[in-house]
């Protein structure tokens, strides 16, 4: 009756770093020997090095839903996924299950380089779970799938990291199992293979009915593929629901932003004798019905200072945008200009549409007589910017510094 | 509501020493069979002459210690053609340690694939020994031949009945090779630094293994300790089954399947406990 296909019930894991993993007969017999009269620093240097990969996780999932995981490196989810996969045990708890599990933590496990296509072919769907007679009946589609027909009966080895990647990826395609465990797997290769491969999860999932669970950095696949999404965090379930919301509340927690600062007096603002901060303050323009900043949300940039220069030229306030990695997006400044001592405010406005998904940081730059620089204000704030795209299959990176919605036209030309 | 239900599988952290699941590795037949396949080929796909390094090997190793041991130290091979006399050690001592070396391998080597995919663990140490098998059956087809040889060359044919014993032997030296490696595996995946050691033990393990002379020559006082080995009646059976210049040893045969069958049990036991908590450790 009912269409449970997995439920897991307090399941908890526990690792133990350091001591025990010595892997060395001597130091572990060394360390037995020692234990005896120093049992109590023993004690505190191991509850230093346990880690609870895992806290009292429960969930289930029906037949044909398609299970999104979310959350930091670390958070759990692989090692919830390799629990499920019988490839590690739960410390305490239980995982119920039914049906045939296929996991898919890599692509291309257990690929041999000396052996053909052909036979790495039947060696991967073996490995993944699936019998001679399965292999044999999609061997043709397989093949067709990977492109790389020519080369099926060459060593691997011969192949491009490019051409392994779809035959591995093409083995995996053709699995049929009840469940599907999918671990990130499609982070890997080139943007056609990507597509190829989101593509593809996107068929098994909708059209085939099959029950998927899926790990994945990717908000806007994971958004496009899930039905439901949990967020781990430190091991425990922190937030579960439809995919739009527990991505929102995900990002927005992420969001590495550093969006105002302000300071009272002069005295301890930062600055010099010159320049003072009073205030830094980005905010945004919300979309409506969104309350995370995107690529298509307007951003004000707000600054107040003190001004004192007992001889004044001409001032210029330049903002100057910068990516993490480090690339300038822009640098711009205001009119040259004299002003007296005193406070003064600046504002500008980053349009919306314009930047790109990423991080981004601004700094401030106060420049007296074209050449003079009398304070730099480096990093003062800094924001991310998400990644939004209305329907659309193609998932992977928008490359591009930037991402303005200039209209590209094509239309039919008559001859 | 779970306990009302049904389910196929349940994943939990007890593990039963005992509940060892053949069924499932019939399921998984296919996959046994595609790994020795893989190793036979990959093995022999590179070199220059193939599948031959298979015969290669014993008769470079028979020739190396008929001059050695034969020419120079002088040891009795009773009587026996020195050629058909090492063959039979060295194919039953290359077998052993062939299944040994690989299965006390199976977690150092595989831990990527453990990492990463589920499938019964003792998948890997049988699928290695059955491709061992494979290679030392050809041996043993080279041994044969040979041995027709000589007898069509000067007629000493001396077969004895307990030739019919010599399957016996074969899976006695393969069961004593997992029951020992699995042991092994479980420890050198916990303690790394023991894999030299063990190394050098069975290095020197081969000179207490009547490979390259006869158990008729060993002392009085050591024949005890020496006859425990399960390797020492194989290899004398198995030269009494082809040459009848001793009587068969039963008792000594008896001995050594007790003591591979009690290595085998507490082997595969300890495998089936710890094949997933090593996967926290490698």
């Amino acid at each position: 009756m009912s269409a449970l296909m997995i439920k897991a019930e307090h399941v908890s894991k526990y690792y133990r770093l350091g001591k025990l993993g010595s892997g060395r007969l001597r130091e572990d017999l060394a360390n037995w020997i020692k234990r005896r009269p120093a049992v109590s620093n023993e004690i505190n240097e191991h509850s230093k090095q346990e880690i609870w990969a895992l806290r009292n996780v429960n969930f289930e999932v029906q037949r044909g839903e398609v299970l999104g995981f979310i959350g930091n490196n670390g958070a759990g989810k692989s090692t919830l996924l390799k629990i499920i996969s019988r490839i590690t045990l739960p410390t305490s708890g239980c995982v119920y299950g039914n049906g045939r599990i296929a996991s898919l933590l890599e692509i291309g496990t257990g690929f041999h380089i000396e052996l053909t296509g052909r036979e790495n072919i039947y060696l991967n769907g073996n490995i993944l779970g699936m019998n001679k007679k399965e292999i044999t009946s999609r061997l043709d589609e397989i093949i067709d799938f990977s492109g790389i027909e020519r080369f099926i009966d060459t060593p691997v080895k011969r192949y491009s990291s490019g051409m392994y990647m779809r035959l591995a990826f093409a083995v995996a395609a053709h699995l049929d199992p009840e469940i599907l465990i999918v671990d990130e797997v499609l982070a890997v290769g080139d943007a056609e293979f990507q597509r190829k491969c989101l593509g593809k999860m996107k068929e098994v999932s909708s059209q085939q009915g099959k029950t998927v669970l899926f790990v994945s950095h990717n908000m806007q696949a994971l958004k496009n593929l899930c039905h439901r999404c949990i967020t781990l965090q430190q091991g425990e379930i922190i937030d579960e629901g439809k995919p739009e919301i527990v991505i929102g509340n995900y990002l927005k927690k992420q969001q590495n932003n550093f969006t105002y600062q302000s300071y009272e007096a002069p005295e301890s603002a930062p600055g010099n004798d010159y320049i003072r901060i009073k205030k830094a303050a980005l905010t945004a323009d919300y979309i409506d019905g969104f309350d995370i900043v995107d690529i298509r949300t307007p951003l004000h940039i707000h600054f107040e200072f003190w001004y004192k220069d007992i001889d004044p030229g001409s001032l210029i306030v330049g903002v100057h945008l910068f990516t993490f990695s480090g690339e300038c997006i822009f640098d711009i400044c205001s009119e040259p200009k004299k002003y007296n001592n005193g406070l003064y405010e600046v504002d500008c406005n980053i349009p919306g549409n314009f930047l790109n998904d990423g991080n981004y940081y601004i700094s401030v730059v106060f420049v007296k007589n074209t050449t003079q620089r009398l304070f730099y204000f480096e990093a003062c704030l800094s924001f991310e910017v998400q990644d939004y795209r209305s329907d659309t299959a193609w998932f992977g990176k928008w490359i591009g510094y930037v991402r303005p919605s200039f209209p590209v036209i094509v239309k039919a030309k008559p001859e | 509501m779970s306990n009302n239900l049904q389910w196929d599988w349940k994943i939990d952290h007890k593990i039963s020493l005992f509940k060892w699941d053949f069924k499932e590795i019939w399921q998984y037949k296919d996959l046994l069979l595609r790994f020795v396949r893989r190793d036979l080929i990959a093995n022999y796909q590179q070199t220059i002459l193939g599948p031959f390094w298979i015969l290669l090997q014993p008769v470079l190793t028979t020739i190396t210690y008929y001059i050695i041991f034969g020419k120079i130290a002088k040891i009795s091979t009773e009587g026996i053609p020195p050629l058909l006399f090492y063959l039979p050690g060295i194919i039953i001592w290359s077998y052993f340690s062939d299944c040994l070396n690989s299965t006390m391998y199976t977690f150092l080597h595989n831990s990527t694939l453990f990492s990463k995919v589920y499938f019964p663990r003792l998948i890997i140490p049988l699928s290695n020994i059955i491709s061992h098998t494979v290679r030392m059956l050809v041996q043993l087809a080279l041994f044969v031949v040979i041995y027709v040889a000589f007898i069509a060359v000067d007629h000493s044919a001396h077969i004895s009945a307990s030739i019919i014993l010599m399957p016996f032997i074969l899976l006695l030296t393969a069961a004593f090779a997992l029951g020992a490696g699995l042991i092994i595996s479980v420890i050198t995946a916990r303690y790394r630094d023991l894999d030299y050691a063990l190394q050098f033990i069975i290095r020197l393990f081969m000179f207490a293994t009547p490979v390259i002379y006869p158990a008729s020559i060993v002392p009085e006082n050591l024949k005890t300790i020496f006859w425990l080995n399960p390797l020492t009646p194989a290899i004398e059976t198995f030269r009494t089954g082809f040459f009848s210049t001793n009587t068969l040893q039963l008792q000594p045969l008896l001995v050594a399947t007790a003591i591979t069958i009690i290595l085998l049990i507490t082997g595969l036991a300890l495998f089936k406990k710890l094949e997933t908590k090593l996967m926290d450790i490698i």
